[in-house]
């Protein structure tokens, strides 16, 4: 893994519009700030090495380094990554009905974590307006104000770095791939610190497709309604086709075609659908509404899982396997029009000292460009 | 009480230049005085207010030049004798009505007096005076010392009423800013009756309308003037010969360039070969005294500031002259010989008059000047930089951090005053564009309407609080009518803080010391219809907020006030807000942000840097006490405690 510093960071990422804004590298410094879903630096830095780099998830992101670190084996580039088993879930009788968008499988998991003590704080997504901001949570009564899906690449790491630099471990973090990968750069120790050790006690993916630039969504959205009176929003699974807006006096659907050309140009480089680093990542469960798909990817996640179920937080149920078959395609074409995407910017396994945003070894590119 | 009422006709006293100015006027009878601040001319204002009791004068800091003139010759049309004053460019903020008042003539002596700026000492030009009174076409007079500042000025009164129009007397930084030897002569009596007689035959300079029309007859009349002017000037006792009578070398110069031709001529032992002629007459030139000496010798050198003026005059005279006096050669500018850019000084006049004589002459020894960079380069960097405790560091700080937060590659388009050094690190080169006063928000008014054309760049202005009166106005007024998209912000440190916290219409003082109606700069822009909010420059967070939040609003003209006073006010007296205290056991040295956020990034004065302890200090002889530091260390090492 080759970690450079903060300059190479605006090079390569801030000003090649890389960044997706996940809060990373925010909160390490007193330098790189974020607002309204932008990350930007405010003064250079000469470090030659930085933490701010290390734990992008868009410059220099090993991924075969990565996947041996966090789970002792190579990436080979299947669809949904390393993982143990894929099962539907849905809140428990414990959750209260309505507090949750979906399935409720994210909020029941980080409610058990902190009642259990297993986790100590929770970083989370919250919102201010409409902007999603990073919220580090302790009370697990709080933790359903920040559900349900905001759309918007959200600095949520920043509020992880926050906590760490005020000394705090045992955290647990909710994010989309691109923030599991930052955050399994974080477990690694890429600076070789002496006096490291890995901050984050769980970490719950979420599957993601793409997320809206911020402020490109809330001006698209201002045009058509008040931004002050939208409680949620959702895009319901295919073949819906649509984005739907919860307000106050009912709601107002936006075909996807409408909001497509404000998706983060970023996105189309990322190859992770499902938060393959994770300790368990969590989605929609296409067909069955009120349900969630539910990839358990280590020893943590199943545990977190059975003692969910077990105090009822959790419901679960067997995985169709049909429907993991599709979620798989889905995985594998996403992967494949990532790593094209990758290719034609010129930022795929750079060699001769360019910097690349992905490695991975040739016969993995190879086999995911196959299908 | 002052020295300029105090001193007695014909003794001798060391003055400042602008003093000598003002005191001259005293001697004149001035009862109306008018000025805007601005280096080097402020003193003179200033020391004509501390008089204006006991002289029976009226003085007022006006809120721009042109105000200032219209002041001054109001007082002349109504019979008082008037000064008006303002550095260099002050002059073409004025221009407009001086063409005019250059037109419609004056009554009582009034007198123009731009102090301008060769080399910028405190400018953000050099430009030039000296032109206007040509296009204009009205009587430039350059004291050449001190004694003539004095003299010259009251000379300058009474031309002024021989031809009915206004006189420009020049005076540049070296003289305005030294000091002198000056005997003094004698006070008028202070007594005067204002009067403004308009019923008069139109035409009668004394009783009729002071109009500019019938331009061309008006004109006509003025040029007409201007030739007594030229009558007059062959015969100034201003204008002085030293030299042999037939030198090799005639050199032709005027005022602070007197004192450096002198000084050349003696440097080089050239006394008895090279004639020195000091012109204080300098527009237009006199012909016959231009030609008895022209006549002297063959060769002329001219030597003066910045672009060239009399050079050109000199040879255009010397060709319609040239029957008689035969064909010169000259030096100067056109051929190299002296900069075109930048102040003067004895040794750039020895080394023209050196390549002239083809002498060996070197200013600074090579070993000296060798030695003398060597030693330099030891030293310690010197920035330019706000003061410890300077509201416009903090104010920056802010506006730098929400522009690059902001992320949409946004700007401050400058303006004048301590706030331009914005340019430089100090305000962490935050000002992307520095012009004229006011030129801040204009500029701005215009990037605001490019939206149409694809800029998504925010457009800030950022402006003085006598910055904002002077010129603002208007470029405010122009944005909220078009519906640009600008967020102007005052940096209101209240008064006129860079030339010398001279009072402006936001101050509730007037020039003399007396209580003026103060006005509200946030009520004004909130009339004009902008959206204003004011802050606390020194509370970062709540600036910073507030400032992130006006420029994701809605689009439109937005007006943030940071009002906190200048370090330096006299009203502060020096106290400090708080007691600055820095736990060295905290400080992260150069492990903080990438390396000494305070002192490589912030920069105030009052923090050093102690390398051999690897900790940030802070200087408690040099600390304002104004508590920013604590709000932008990272480690929280810095604290504050009132003072109570």
């Amino acid at each position: 893994m080759h970690v450079f510093g903060s300059n190479e960071l605006v090079e390569d990422v801030l000003k090649t519009d890389l960044c997706v804004g996940c809060g990373a590298c925010v909160n390490l410094c007193p330098y790189y700030k974020t607002w309204r879903g932008k990350t930007a630096r405010l003064f250079p830095c000469d470090l030659p090495r930085g933490r701010c780099h290390a734990y992008c998830p868009k410059a220099e992101v090993d991924l075969d380094e990565l996947s041996r670190k966090i789970w002792q084996t190579t990436y080979d580039g299947s669809p949904l990554g390393n993982h143990r088993k894929i099962i539907a879930a849905r809140a428990g009788e414990k959750m209260l009905p309505g507090a949750f968008q979906a399935g409720g499988t994210v909020s029941a998991l980080v409610t058990v974590a902190l009642r259990n003590g297993l986790i100590d704080a929770v970083a989370l997504t919250d919102r201010q307006g409409l902007t999603p901001v990073a919220r580090l949570i302790t009370d697990w009564r709080e933790v359903v104000n920040c559900a349900g899906t905001k759309l918007m690449a959200a600095p949520t790491l920043a509020a992880v770095n926050e906590a760490v630099g005020q000394g705090r471990r045992r955290l647990g973090v909710v994010g989309t791939a691109c923030q599991m990968t930052a955050v399994a750069q974080m477990r690694t120790n890429p600076l070789e610190e002496e006096d490291f050790s890995d901050p984050i006690a769980l970490a719950v993916g979420l599957f993601c497709n793409w997320s809206l630039d911020t402020r490109q969504f809330q001006q698209f959205l201002s045009a058509k309604i008040d931004l002050a009176a939208i409680r949620g929003m959702d895009v319901p699974p295919p073949p819906a086709d649509i984005l739907v807006l919860t307000t106050d006096t009912g709601t107002v659907e936006i075909p996807l075609s409408q909001i497509k050309p404000i998706i983060a140009q970023t996105c189309f480089t990322c190859p992770d659908m499902t938060a393959e680093f994770a300790d368990v990542s969590v989605g929609m469960f296409e067909g069955r509404p009120g349900w969630n798909t539910v990839i358990v990817r280590s020893d943590k996640g199943a545990e977190l899982i059975e003692k969910a179920r077990g105090e009822k937080y959790l419901e679960t149920e067997a995985m169709p396997e049909e429907n993991i078959a599709h979620l798989s395609r889905a995985a594998a074409e996403k992967k494949a029009r990532a790593l094209r995407m990758l290719m034609r910017r010129n930022l795929l396994n750079n060699k001769n000292g360019r910097h690349a945003a992905v490695r991975m070894p040739t016969e993995i590119v190879e086999r995911i460009l196959k299908g | 009480m002052s020295i300029l009422i105090e001193g007695k006709s014909g003794t001798r006293h060391l003055l400042m230049g602008n003093e000598a100015i003002a005191r001259g006027a005293l001697e004149a009878g001035v009862h109306v005085a008018a000025g805007y601040p601005g280096t080097p001319s402020s003193e003179i204002i200033e020391s004509l207010a501390k008089v204006c009791g006991p002289r029976n004068l009226y003085v007022e800091w006006s809120v721009n030049e042109k105000v200032a003139m219209e002041v001054a010759a109001a007082a002349s049309f109504a019979g008082l004798r008037s000064l008006c004053v303002m550095k260099q460019n002050g002059v073409n903020v004025a221009s407009d009505f001086l063409l005019h008042l250059a037109g419609s003539g004056t009554r009582a002596g009034m007198v123009i007096v731009p102090c301008d700026d060769p080399g910028a000492l405190s400018s953000a030009n050099e430009g030039e005076s000296r032109h206007f009174a040509r296009l204009v076409e009205i009587p430039l007079l350059e004291p050449g010392d001190f004694q003539q500042a004095k003299d010259m000025i009251k000379w300058a009164f009474a031309l002024s009423e021989q031809i009915r129009n206004p006189v420009m007397v020049r005076s540049v930084t070296r003289l305005s800013h030294a000091s002198g030897n000056v005997v003094f002569g004698d006070l008028p009596a202070v007594d005067a009756e204002a009067y403004f007689k308009h019923d008069g035959p139109a035409l009668d300079p004394l009783q009729g309308v002071m109009l500019s029309y019938p331009v061309a007859l008006k004109h006509r009349g003025q040029q007409e003037k201007l030739q007594q002017a030229v009558s007059l000037f062959e015969q100034s006792p201003f204008n002085t010969y030293e030299g042999p009578e037939n030198p090799e070398l005639l050199v032709i110069t005027s005022s602070a360039c007197c004192l450096y031709s002198t000084e050349a001529i003696h440097l080089l032992g050239l006394e008895e070969r090279v004639g020195l002629l000091k012109l204080t007459t300098t527009w237009p030139l006199p012909p016959q005294l231009m030609e008895n000496y022209l006549a002297r010798t063959d060769k002329i050198l001219v030597v003066e500031e910045v672009i060239r003026f009399l050079e050109n005059e000199v040879k255009v005279l010397a060709a319609e002259l040239a029957p008689r006096i035969g064909i010169k050669t000259f030096f100067g500018k056109k051929d190299g010989l002296l900069p075109t850019v930048g102040e003067l000084n004895p040794d750039l006049v020895a080394g023209a008059l050196a390549r002239i004589f083809k002498m060996d002459y070197e200013p600074v020894a090579a070993t000296y000047a060798a030695q003398a960079a060597e030693m330099a380069a030891k030293a310690p960097g010197r920035d330019l930089t706000f003061c410890p405790g300077c509201p416009h560091r903090a104010s920056f700080w802010t506006i730098h951090n929400v522009l690059e937060m902001d992320n949409r590659q946004g700007f401050v388009c400058g303006d004048i005053g301590c706030y331009s050094l914005a340019m430089l690190p100090s305000g962490f080169s935050t000002l992307k564009t520095l012009h004229a006063m006011g030129s801040g928000a204009g500029l701005a008014s215009g990037f605001g309407k490019l939206k149409a054309f694809g800029m998504d760049q925010p457009a800030v202005a950022v402006s003085g609080d006598s910055t904002f009166f002077h010129a603002v106005l208007p470029a405010l007024v122009n944005a909220v009518h078009q519906q640009s998209d600008i967020t102007l912000i005052v940096l209101d440190n209240s008064g006129t803080a860079m030339t010398g916290f001279q009072p402006h219409p936001g101050r509730p003082v007037d020039a003399a010391g007396n209580p003026a109606p103060q006005i509200d700069i946030a009520s004004v822009c909130e009339a004009i219809g902008a959206r204003v909010r004011t802050c606390d420059p020194f509370d970062l967070e709540r600036t910073e907020r507030t400032l992130l939040e006006m420029l994701a609003d809605t689009p439109g003209v937005k007006v943030l006030v940071l009002k906190q006073i200048c370090a330096l006010s006299p009203e502060k007296k020096a106290k400090k807000m708080f007691e600055m205290r820095l736990d060295e056991s905290i400080c992260l040295g150069e492990n903080c942000g990438c390396n000494r956020l305070c002192t490589r990034i912030f920069k105030c004065p009052g923090l050093n840097w102690d390398a051999a302890a690897g900790v940030a200090r802070i200087d408690e002889v040099i600390c304002a006490g104004c508590g920013v530091c604590a709000s932008i260390c990272p480690a929280g090492a810095i604290s504050k405690k009132e003072v109570a």
